[in-house]
Parts: structure tokens; sequence; C-alpha cells
């Protein structure tokens, strides 16, 4: 069979081209998101190196006498989740009274997955991590690291992953503040806001923000923010402008947790 | 047009900009220069017609492959790559300070229409036009003096006209 060469006008490439370009951009984002789990695959190894060298680039000197800023973040979050803890079990010994029940992550399991590509602080925040469908991830599932929320798996291949986190502008997520349950926006800047809150509930700086317990997906309150700024809305002064950052340090990471609520096992 | 040299730099300049230009991230937004966006504007200035279009789409196509959203960084970086070869046909860009203008203005260009693509598909981001400036800017900075050494890796002369 004779090779027929065929020379297609500017014109026509760019159209094309155009064509395809919409077609990426209409289409479902679990279909082409395929190809982006597929470029982090196939070049995992130098993308690992490349966020490692950043990583190392910014190691700080090592204290010796004194805790390290990451560690006493990491216990003031255990301390807070376990408070939370203690309070809901507290509330269940209460209406229960008397009826046997357990731990509430004691069911739970943790997927523990290394990040290939970090993408925080600018308007995306987001995480590969070298986790996927074989190791029973599933969209959804809430991503943990030094004992904190830190975002939500929200595509996902065979292999890898990747992780909304929740200062991610397109992350929403319901929280408790102040006894209440609101919902978390992200901003995009490594920070997270907390809108349609009335001053009539005390929020100050320093104030702990939780994730909502969702049944069967996280059984129990677990810490995800902080309070770093709270001012009245400049607009509404009968409302909250709340600004939330993370407890943990997510550009530093180097490995994080997935939450699996009851995982069925084989 | 030598594909296979561009196939590797595209990879690199991907990769990279992924992972290591991190290191260069600036301000508590994180702004750190555009990497393929400067290769999308060297190409659409130093490649004609057919190959401007093929380059700028591609370019696109891979930055889309490290971003959240597929097809919107291949729509703009497309449409004003092939429009800056087009525009180059008139108007020569030779000099350092006019390639950090274009290359300033093209990426502020490509990042708000970006933008307004990914508004399609997801919520608004709060100082999403402070990041695209700042990050306009850096690439600006950074931007001519990477041309030398492309067109050293390419093989090219002198851009054409």
């Amino acid at each position: 069979m004779a090779w027929k060469q065929t020379k297609i006008s500017a014109k026509m490439l760019f159209v094309w081209f155009l064509l395809a370009g919409l077609i990426f951009l209409f289409a479902p984002q679990q279909l082409t998101g395929k190809f982006q789990s597929a470029f982090t695959h196939i070049f995992r190894l130098p993308l690992s190196i490349g966020r490692n060298i950043s990583l190392a680039s910014n190691i700080q000197q090592p204290l010796t006498d004194i805790v390290s800023r990451r560690e006493y973040n990491k216990l003031q979050n255990h301390i807070a989740n376990l408070t939370q803890l203690l309070e809901q079990e507290h509330k269940k010994n209460e209406q229960l009274s008397g009826l046997r029940s357990r731990f509430v992550l004691e069911g739970a399991s943790f997927v523990l997955a290394d990040i290939i590509t970090a993408s925080t602080g600018g308007l995306e925040s987001e995480l590969t991590i070298n986790r996927g469908e074989i190791d029973k991830i599933k969209s959804g599932q809430f991503v943990l690291a030094d004992n904190s929320v830190i975002g939500i798996v929200s595509n996902i291949s065979s292999r890898t992953a990747h992780v909304r986190l929740i200062t991610d502008y397109n992350s929403k997520i319901p929280v408790q503040i102040a006894k209440t349950s609101r919902i978390m926006q992200g901003c995009g800047n490594n920070s997270a806001m907390i809108n349609l809150l009335m001053t009539t509930h005390k929020v100050k700086k320093g104030d702990a923000v939780y994730i909502d317990k969702q049944p069967g997906i996280i059984d129990a309150p677990m810490i995800v923010g902080t309070v770093s700024e709270c001012k009245k809305d400049a607009q509404n002064p009968l409302l909250w402008d709340i600004t939330v950052e993370p407890v943990c340090q997510i550009d530093k990471l180097t490995s994080v947790a997935i939450l699996v609520m009851n995982p069925q096992k084989n | 047009m030598r594909w296979i040299r561009f196939a590797v730099l595209i990879c690199l300049a991907t990769i990279l900009q992924a992972g290591l230009l991190n290191l260069f991230a600036v301000t508590k937004w994180s702004i750190k220069p555009d990497l393929l966006l400067i290769l999308m504007v060297f190409f659409a200035i130093s490649c004609t017609g057919r190959d401007a279009i093929i380059t700028s789409f591609t370019i696109g196509f891979a930055a889309d492959l490290i971003g959240s959203t597929m097809g919107t960084q291949m729509l703009s970086f497309g449409l004003l790559g092939v429009a800056l070869a087009n525009l180059h046909r008139i108007i020569a860009i030779r000099k350092m300070p006019h390639q950090a203008l274009v290359i300033f203005i093209i990426s502020f260009l490509a990042g708000v229409l970006c933008y307004f693509l990914t508004l399609l598909k997801s919520a608004s981001a709060p100082n999403a036009y402070a990041v695209i400036f700042g990050s306009s800017l850096y690439s600006a900075l950074l931007g001519p003096f990477l041309f030398l050494p492309l067109s050293w890796w390419m093989r090219i002369k002198k851009p054409k006209r």
C-alpha cells in the first residue's frame, strides 16, 4: 500500500487543535483526569526528585533541646482531636445511657501514600499521591497529615490519585466552628474562609475548626485548621468574615494518610 | 523544526514546572515563573505559521497535564500563541525589553483567559488577578534570559519574521 502524504492547511490545523481543546474542556473530569494521571505515573520518578529537592532546600537547622514546630503542631492537633472525641463520647454516653458503643475510629484503617507532586500556595492547591484504585482508594475519602484533615481525594486512577486540598478554591467542606456547622471554602493562598456565621457566635483568633462528621466517610470530627483572622464582614456587620489556615505545613509534607472508614476485608 | 528536541524540551519544562520550580516561588501566594508560557512565546516568535500552531497548542496541552482542569490552557495558549505568531510577521520582537513586555502581556492575557475558562467548570478564586499579575511579572523578568539557551538547543539562529 502506497503511503499517501497529505498536507493539512494551517487553518485546518488550527481548527482541529481548537476543537481538541474544546473537547478536553467540556469532557467529564473523570475522563480527562486520566491524561493527568498517566503523565504523573510515567514521570513519577523525576517529579518526586524535583519535589524532594525543593523540600530539601527548605529544611531548617535541627533543634536539639526543644521540640520542632511540626512535632508541636502535630501534638496540638492530636490533643484537639482527642478533646473533640471525648466531648462526642460524653454526649453519646448521655444519650444512649448504658448502650454499648465502640470507639469511633476503631474500625478505620489508614492507607499511607507518598506525595509525587504538590501544588500549594497558588490558586490551585492539589497533591498527587502514589496510591490509587488498586489500593482501594475512592473519591471523596479524607486525607490526613499530622493528625489533621488536609484534603479530599478528588480524582483517581489505577495507581495515582489527586487530593484537593482544603485551601483549593474549589474546595467546599462542612466544618464545625463555635459549636455550629458551616461551609468552609478554600481561598487558594494556603487559607480558607468561613462566611455566613452570625456575630452572635463567639469566635476568636486561634479557635480550632473541625471537619463535620460524615457517617461512613469520617465518623468523628477532626481538626482541619485554626482561625487566623476574624473580623466583621464589611458588607454585613452582623456576619463574621473568618479566615482559616491549615494546622500543618502542607508544603513540607512528604507523605499523607488516607482515611478509610470501615474497610471491607478480603 | 526539530520535533524530537522540542518534545524533550517540553517534557523537561513540564517536569520542572510541576516540581523543582517551587524552589523559586515567592510571596504567600507561591508565585513562580511560568516556564511553559515562556516556551510558548519563544516558539510563537521563532516559528512560522504551521509550526507555531502545533507548538502553541502542544505546550498548552502540557500545561494542562500539570494543571487542575484540562483544556483551559490548551485553548488559551493556542489562541494567544497563534495571535502572537501572526503579530510577529508585522512587528519584530528581538530586543530583550520587548521580549519581556510581550511575555508579560501574553502571560497576563493567557492567565485571565484560562481563569475565565476555568470558571465554566469551577468556582471563582479570590486574589486570582493578583496571582496572575505576579506570575506574569516573574515570567517577564526571567523569560528573555532563557531565549538564548533555547535558541541554541533548538538550533534556531535568528527569530524568523
